[in-house]
């Protein structure tokens, strides 16, 4: 009886709260498959279901260029974060480069809120000329991913990495053979999973985007919210795009289970 | 195959630890030396300053007769066994084993010849296909070990490669490295605080302490004539009896080294060597293995009165813990034949063997010199 509780009990609260993650989601799929009419109705009501939410985001709004600018920005931003990270976070935790100074110094620019440094960033491209351009977004998300990511990655090259790295230094390699053969493969698993969270980090980062991009370069959140628009919402479509653009979010999903756990949790060497 | 020698060298970390202090040491081409020392001592900096892992503060260092003091650790040419393995985690063990041969451009022939046959002498052979990680600390131990010997290097450096083994695997390793450095004839350093490790192994024994060397020599050289009360107090289990003494003069010349209640008279070999010494304190060494339970050559061997506190019975020998009959100073070890049994707080007399005493100065720790053992 009482193992059987055991048992019980846990399922019982992990349903529950499965239930509360996942109702918002199942409501807005299905208020993509309704009517804006159908959708507001309580209680909720089946009516007709139809794709026409799906066509219509593609024909009324610009939602390819909204997922493309989406896709180019997060995969740039996290291509070229992810080996400074890596690379960041290397010097750090080997070099002991700045010393706890210049690390906590790259926290810090996190723990600031993002709208205070939004508004120089803008008046920064302004000066540059480059204003409304993908590459300032791209520079924008970097500005968030790369802090982050490296912070990420530092506690890879800890400990007992550096044993691993003196034996293949004292096996023939030089530092960057010893680094590119030896510590890069060995925390690929942390790499990787810090390249997965670098891309969702841009893909759904709203504010930095919201300020400085322009009507080609708008991304997926930005695109999305100006669906609410001031003759009302558009709450059908909204809830179509919304889901195709969870879509690649999803698609990830099983690389992320596998390594942002392996890689958070085990460490490096274990 | 190198020598290698130390001068002077020191080591002082950045947090200002001296490490190593000015240390000097002779490693001869093909010699197993043994790095032996309390926790701490400046062993592993040492054998990392040989690897070049660790910058030198000052002194030269030279290996094979070249000066190495920045020359990067992957141009020296040795090789280094870790406490930990640090084997490649992502390559299999063939790979961890050609890893050193690839970067150092060796024909993938030969590569294999040379993995093949180190493997077959540490019978690893059916491991080579693995991960490090599906290996059991043993053949992580042997793995690590191969991959050390592939390289066919100048010199090994072994950093207490026994340590994380269990009794009887460290012991049967322990074998295997004596003959394998029969076999290659290889100069190899190895670091130890396991003293049975240093007396067996060992061609000659280094060994050190807060930093400095505190003497070299071969293993029965240093255990029975211990430079100082450290090195007495550090080697065999149970270690050297230090009771205080005194030397007494006993009229036409003849000395004898009085503790309380027991006067031993000092040989007539060691006379001249401790006259100086006569009226002095002194400390008084006396190995277990010097009490015997009957009394021999009368001028070889004198009676010590002793108070039973307890026994260890170990099997192939009992460990005797007594007192002075006195009752005085410290606890008394004495290693007895196995069938030796003894109540607790029973009296008896044991015969100590003359010619094996040792006398340390109380002020400097240091041993008074003597002739060696008649
Ligand atoms: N990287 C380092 N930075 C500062 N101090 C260090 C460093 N490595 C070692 N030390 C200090 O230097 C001294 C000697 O250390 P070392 O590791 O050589 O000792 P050891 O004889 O190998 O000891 P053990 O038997 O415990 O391995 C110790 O006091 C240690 O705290
Ligand atoms: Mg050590």
């Amino acid at each position: 009886m009482n193992r059987l509780a055991k048992k019980i009990v846990p399922h019982i609260i992990l349903t529950v709260f499965s239930l509360i993650i996942l109702m918002p989601l199942v409501w807005i799929v299905r208020v993509s498959l309704t009517d804006k009419l159908t959708a507001y109705k309580i209680p909720p009501e089946i009516g007709t279901l139809g794709l026409n939410n799906y066509v219509d985001i593609f024909e009324r709004f610009p939602f390819v260029t909204w997922f493309a600018n989406s896709f180019i920005i997060a995969i740039v931003s996290t291509a070229i974060a992810l080996p400074l990270a890596t690379a960041m976070a290397y010097s750090f935790a080997r070099l002991n480069t700045g010393g706890a100074l210049l690390r906590l110094g790259v926290l810090a620019s996190q723990m600031l809120p993002p709208i205070i440094l939004v508004l120089p960033l803008f008046g920064v491209f302004l000066f540059v000329g480059l204003t409304q351009s993908r590459v300032s977004l791209i520079v924008a998300h970097l500005s968030i991913s790369l802090p982050f990511l490296s912070w990420m990655l530092v506690s890879f090259f800890e400990g007992d990495m550096a044993r691993l790295e003196e034996a293949a230094r004292v096996d023939g390699a030089s530092r960057w053979q010893a680094f590119l053969l030896v510590a890069v493969p060995v925390a690929a698993p942390g790499i990787l999973a810090a390249g997965l969270l670098g891309f969702i980090l841009s893909w759904n980062e709203f504010l930095f985007v919201l300020v400085l991009s322009g009507p080609g370069t708008q991304t997926l959140p930005v695109g999305l919210a100006s669906l609410e628009t001031h003759a009302g919402v558009e709450i059908a479509p909204l809830a179509a795009a919304t889901v195709v653009s969870l879509l690649p979010v999803f698609a990830l999903l099983p690389f992320l289970r596998k390594h942002l756990i392996k890689g958070l949790s085990l460490g490096a060497l274990k | 195959m190198a020598s290698i020698t130390l001068d002077k060298i020191t080591k002082v970390y950045p947090n200002d630890v001296t490490a190593v202090n000015g240390v000097s040491l002779d490693i001869r081409d093909g010699e197993f030396m043994i790095l032996l020392g309390p926790s701490g001592c400046g062993k592993s900096t040492t054998l990392r300053m040989i690897a070049g892992l660790e910058a030198i503060s000052s002194g030269d260092m030279l290996i094979g007769g070249r000066r190495v003091n920045d020359v990067d650790p992957a141009d020296r040419d040795i090789a280094i066994v870790f406490q930990n393995y640090a084997l490649y985690p992502h390559m299999t063990v063939a790979k961890n084993l050609a890893f050193g041969l690839k970067l150092r451009h060796v024909p993938a022939s030969e590569i294999e010849t040379r993995i093949n046959r180190v493997a077959a002498l540490l019978g690893i052979e059916p491991l080579l296909g693995r991960k490090p990680s599906q290996l059991s600390g043993g053949q992580r131990q042997r793995v690590a070990l191969g991959r050390a010997l592939v390289r066919e290097p100048q010199a090994f450096l072994l950093d207490e490669p026994l340590s994380n083994l269990d009794a009887t695997l460290r012991s049967s390793m322990r074998t295997e490295l004596i003959k394998l450095h029969h076999t290659l004839g290889t100069t190899i350093v190895h670091v130890t605080h396991d003293q049975v490790e240093a007396m067996t192994m060992g061609e000659r024994i280094c060994i050190m302490k807060d930093g400095d060397i505190v003497q070299v020599g071969e293993p029965m050289e240093v255990y029975r004539n211990p430079a100082n009360t450290f090195v007495a107090s550090f080697l065999a289990t149970p270690p050297m009896n230090l009771l205080p003494g005194r030397i007494e003069s006993v009229g036409a010349g003849a000395l004898v080294v009085a503790m309380d209640g027991v006067a031993l008279p000092v040989p007539t070999a060691f006379q001249a060597a401790y006259a100086s010494h006569s009226g002095k304190p002194v400390i008084v060494g006396l190995r277990p293995e010097d009490f015997h339970l009957a009394a021999g050559d009368a001028a070889r061997t004198a009676p010590i009165d002793l108070v039973t506190i307890t026994t260890e019975v170990l099997g192939p020998e009992v460990i005797l813990v007594a007192n002075l009959a006195s009752g005085a100073g410290p606890e008394i070890h004495a290693r007895m034949p196995r069938d030796f049994r003894a109540k607790i707080g029973q009296p008896l007399t044991l015969h100590f063997d003359l010619a094996e005493i040792q006398l340390f100065d109380p002020e400097t720790t240091r041993v008074l010199p003597r002739p060696a053992h008649p």
